[in-house]
């Protein structure tokens, strides 16, 4: 990002003023601060998408960090569409009592809540044994290219479902008490299916120009206005730029910044739309540019052999991450479709965006610094920013950017990744180990485990199961009830 | 797991993707194995049980990659250029080739694989096979080893020249033909695509090194100059103004000739020498020569029998007259045990055509010399003569015309004054003529083909001299040939 400010203690004070500034959307939604927690998902939950407490417990940490606003993780609006057992889903009224407890929770600290309804499409890392049999549904018949996930076009009908699945998922959320939703319309999962030239082949209405593939999403967004009304917030993570051919120079770019424009013109539907954008880029999860930083070679065979049953090219990917030679390769190859910049890297993308659409627009990836995130506000470049891993190395992120320009140099997230590997099997934490506490190996692992094992604390049952299920409990009684 | 129950799409994706690259590597290396065979495996040089067979059609290295010929191409190049075929010709058989029944390529052509093609070699057959007519409107009998009468090296190598020299020689034309007989696989299309330019290209600078056959006369069938090409092909000298044509000879009975001048001008007195120098001349090289082959021919034609004349042929009331006659004028220098038999008689003695020795030059000598160089058998014999080696007379019935060049007809006409003997005669003609011995020579077209008027006033082809028996009385004379059909 071209001429961001050198931190300067000295400006600290008028950094922290631009940060800690409220934003309110036209939908009511007002956060207390600039700061979002984008979304990270962890597979804490019970395998068949009921919450958990170590949820309940994951949001609540951000939210005691000072954030303003929680985007959830990844939430399914159907089983079929899940990217990884064991995430809460919204695919039943048996999920609100979860979410709303998830709501209150937060909302304790003065933290506003969105939940991200989300689709896999065919970009399904592990399917679950629900999905063994099925072949995932998607724009296009052509399999995921990273992965090699076997893909069906979506038939009009059932297109015409998810539409209504995402605005049961909606009205959900709404009843649930939290504060919006945001669509997952970026990354590769089922709406950047259809947005994405990249991706999208088909030849019906759905299809072809810009148009017909953002025509899907339009349909989500009417929907969902159709239930839950304008009063509910509704915000939209987009591509601004796919930058589909970051491995095989042969696949199509996908959508450039000229169409993603006139994308977002068409979501906010003359003003009936979305009421922000949440801009991101990189047309897979993951993408070099996105989550941006290293690839951490060392865990990627470790990890990834949860996916091998997934896909038809999973078995050569293992076989590349798994030799030294080829696995060094591709992390070079991976930094280099990456680029330089890391802190802010779309952050002129979503300037371009901003001047472009008449609604507020948060940006993702990288920040951590005071001085960056003020600078982007600033400047006009966007009205909040959103965070994710320097959140997951620190909490207080939000806490630590009042008193300071950021976390200490020993203490700051090095945008390894290894927590993005590791999520595929463990409890989503960091695991940098450079950043912990420790005269030693054992000790620093030992501290590692410590920190991200605290997402079970306090357990569910037990003394320090404080705030445990009753509330939750008490939910489904009312549902009961109310059946 | 119940058989009933389905794959999971993965897997029967990854299942289907397994069978085909398990199929598609079966099949590279199918592929890889059949062509590394067809390639490499099949270049068997080719050999018969029998030594006749062997002979006719077996391989001594001449179809080596290097001089070999294309079978394909060297097949249909007279059904591609008939025009330039002698008129009314057809196949090789214009040449004088011998075809036999059932047989793909004409006697004296071996036959062997190298690097997917097939390859044409000469062997010894070519030019000591031939047929002899018995009685007209009889079928002519195969008599091996013999000189080959019928066969005109010089016209069937102007011909190959000819069409290689053709605009329409391309690679279309030639594969269009040569599919025409087989069906050929697409490495064998890309090998003969290579073959046929190559081909070309060797032939046509065998062509031009050639060159000096235009300024000489032609050789026509049963002849050729041995040691020209030798020196023009091998060793780049000219050879202007040498005229070295002379008529193939008879192969049998090499025993009892070890140790004699070899050549028609003695040139050389060590038969494995003249073996070798005469493969080399049917395309062997140093390295190519089967030696096993060579070996075994060179056995088999040490006690080759001269074919019998067939005995009713035979007046047998005058032999012994002119057996008693041999022995007074002729056994000296043409029986084996006669004294000069086998050493060469200077020119001012015989008192033939010069140009035969003439041509083998010092030069020549010395070149021959230097060929197998770092091989056992490298040679070190050749000379030059000032003369003819008398020839024992074995089978002489067989080897007519007579005298090195060819140039009488009969023996009879040989027992002649020279200004008696025939000016100008056909040669090629395979019916026999008994009571003169020698081949019929009186009509331009046998029942084959047009036959090569020989004409005795050309440079090279005079039929002076050996004035032994001229003065004969004729009954003399009879009694001589009758008894020189017996040898
Ligand atoms: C472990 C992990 C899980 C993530 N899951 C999601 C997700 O479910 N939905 C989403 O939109 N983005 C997801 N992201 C992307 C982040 O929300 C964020 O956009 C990206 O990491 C860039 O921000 P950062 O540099 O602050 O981490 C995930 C990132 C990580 C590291
Ligand atoms: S593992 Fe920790 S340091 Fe590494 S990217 Fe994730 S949060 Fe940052």
């Amino acid at each position: 990002m071209e001429a961001v400010r050198s931190p300067n203690a000295e400006r600290h004070e008028e950094d922290r003023d631009q940060i800690f500034q409220p934003l309110s959307f036209r939908s009511g939604l007002r956060v207390k601060n600039r700061l979002f927690r984008s979304s990270i998902s962890g597979t804490f939950d019970e395998y068949n998408g009921h919450g958990t407490h170590a949820r309940l417990n994951w949001e609540e940490s951000f939210a005691r960090g000072g954030i303003g606003a929680i985007i959830s993780s990844f939430v399914p609006v159907t089983v079929r569409g899940r990217i990884l057992p064991r995430y809460a889903t919204i695919d039943d009224d048996d999920k609100i009592p979860f979410w709303r407890e998830v709501g209150r929770r937060v909302h304790a600290h003065d933290c506003r809540f969105l939940l991200q309804l989300s689709h896999s499409g065919r970009q399904q890392d592990v399917g679950g044994v629900e999905n063994l049999y099925r072949v995932a549904r998607s724009s296009t018949s052509k399999k995921d290219y990273f992965h090699g996930i076997l893909s069906q076009a979506m038939s009009r009908g059932e297109i015409g479902q998810i539409v209504q699945l995402f605005a049961d998922g909606a009205e959900r959320a709404q009843k649930a008490g939290l504060d919006g939703v945001e669509l997952h319309g970026a990354n590769g999962y089922l709406l950047t299916q259809f947005l994405s030239s990249g991706i999208n082949d088909r030849v019906d209405e759905y299809g072809g120009g810009v148009e017909g593939r953002a025509r899907f999403v339009l349909e989500i967004v009417r929907a969902i206005r159709k239930r839950v009304g304008s009063g509910f917030h509704l915000q939209m993570k987009i591509n601004a730029v796919d930058h589909n051919s970051w491995l095989y120079p042969w696949e199509k770019a996908g959508n450039r910044l000229e169409e993603t424009l006139k994308i977002c013109t068409i979501l906010e539907d003359d003003g009936a739309g979305v009421d922000a954008f949440h801009v991101s880029s990189g047309s897979t999860f993951p993408h070099p540019r996105n989550p941006p930083g290293d690839f951490p070679v060392g865990e990627a065979p470790l990890w990834y052999d949860v996916m091998l049953s997934s896909g038809v090219r999973t078995g050569l990917n293992q076989r590349i991450f798994k030799n030294r030679f080829l696995a060094s390769l591709f992390r070079k190859f991976w930094l280099w479709r990456r680029g330089k910049v890391i802190e802010g890297i779309n952050a002129e993308y979503a300037r371009d965006i901003r001047n472009h659409v008449n609604v507020p627009v948060v940006c993702t990836g990288g920040f951590q610094h005071a001085h960056v995130i003020a600078d982007v506000i600033r400047r006009g470049w966007c009205d909040g920013v959103t965070i994710a891993r320097p959140l997951i190395a620190n909490r207080d992120l939000p806490k630590i950017l009042e008193q300071a320009n950021g976390p200490e140099p020993s203490k700051e997230c090095t945008y390894c990744n290894k927590c993005l590997l590791n999520d595929l099997e463990n409890p989503l934490g960091c695991y940098e180990l450079s950043r912990y506490d420790g005269a030693t190996f054992e000790e620093r692992y030992a501290n590692m485990m410590r920190s991200v094992m605290s997402v079970f604390e306090p357990p569910a049952f037990g003394p320090k199961a404080e705030s445990g299920p009753e509330p939750a409990a008490a939910e489904i009684a009312e549902k009961g009830r109310a059946r | 797991m119940k058989s009933s129950e389905p794959l999971t799409p993965v897997t029967a994706y990854t299942r289907r993707r397994s069978r085909a690259v398990r199929s598609l590597v079966l099949l590279v290396l199918f592929a890889l194995v059949w062509t590394g065979f067809w390639l490499l495996g099949a270049s068997a040089p080719q050999r018969f049980e029998d030594d006749v067979e062997h002979f006719k059609y077996g391989s001594i290295g001449s179809d080596n990659a290097e001089r070999g010929l294309p079978y394909w191409i060297f097949t249909v190049l007279p059904e591609v250029f008939p025009e330039h075929l002698p008129p009314g010709g057809k196949g090789y058989e214009a040449f004088g080739l011998l075809v036999e029944p059932g047989r793909d390529r004409p006697v004296g052509f071996s036959k062997r694989r190298v690097f997917g093609i097939d390859l044409l070699g000469l062997n010894c057959a070519l030019c000591h096979t031939s047929v002899v007519r018995d009685d007209p409107g009889t079928e002519p009998r195969l008599v091996v080893g013999m000189p080959a009468n019928t066969v005109d090296l010089q016209g069937l190598f102007q011909f190959i020249f000819r069409c290689a020299g053709d605009g329409r020689f391309t690679e279309a034309n030639l594969l269009a033909a040569i599919e025409g007989h087989v069906d050929l696989n697409f490495i064998e299309r890309i090998l003969y695509r290579i073959a046929i330019a190559r081909f070309r290209e060797t032939v046509l600078a065998q062509r031009d090194k050639l060159e000096y056959w235009n300024d000489i006369p032609a050789f026509g069938p049963g002849r050729v100059d041995t040691f020209g090409p030798y020196a023009t092909l091998l060793f780049g000298m000219g050879v202007d103004g040498l005229i070295g044509t002379s008529d193939f000879p008879s192969l049998w009975n090499q025993n009892p000739r070890v140790g004699m001048e070899l050549h028609w001008d003695g040139n050389n007195d060590s038969v494995e020498e003249r073996n070798r120098s005469a493969s080399i001349g049917a395309g062997n090289t140093p390295e190519s020569m089967d030696e096993e082959s060579l070996a075994r021919l060179a056995e088999w034609i040490g006690d080759l029998p001269p074919p019998p004349l067939p005995a009713e042929r035979v007046d047998r009331s005058k032999v012994d007259l002119g057996r008693t006659l041999f022995g007074k004028h002729c056994a000296n220098c043409h029986a084996f045990d006669g004294e000069r038999v086998g050493k060469v008689e200077p020119l001012a003695n015989v008192g033939t055509d010069p140009h035969r020795t003439d041509a083998f030059t010092v030069e020549l000598a010395k070149q021959m010399n230097t060929l197998g160089e770092g091989y056992p058998w490298k040679f070190t014999r050749f000379k030059t003569t000032d003369g003819y080696a008398n020839q024992p007379l074995d089978g002489i019935w067989a080897r007519a015309p007579y005298l090195h060049n060819g140039s009488v007809p009969t023996l009879w006409d040989l027992l002649l004054d020279p200004d008696e003997r025939p000016k100008t005669f056909y040669r090629g003609d395979a019916s026999y003529d008994w009571e003169n011995v020698g081949f019929r020579s009186d009509r331009p077209k046998d029942e084959e083909r047009r036959l090569f008027l020989f004409d005795t006033t050309l440079p090279g082809n005079g039929n002076g001299g050996h004035l032994y028996g001229v003065d004969l009385e004729p009954e003399s004379k009879r009694a001589l040939v009758e008894y020189m059909k017996t040898l």
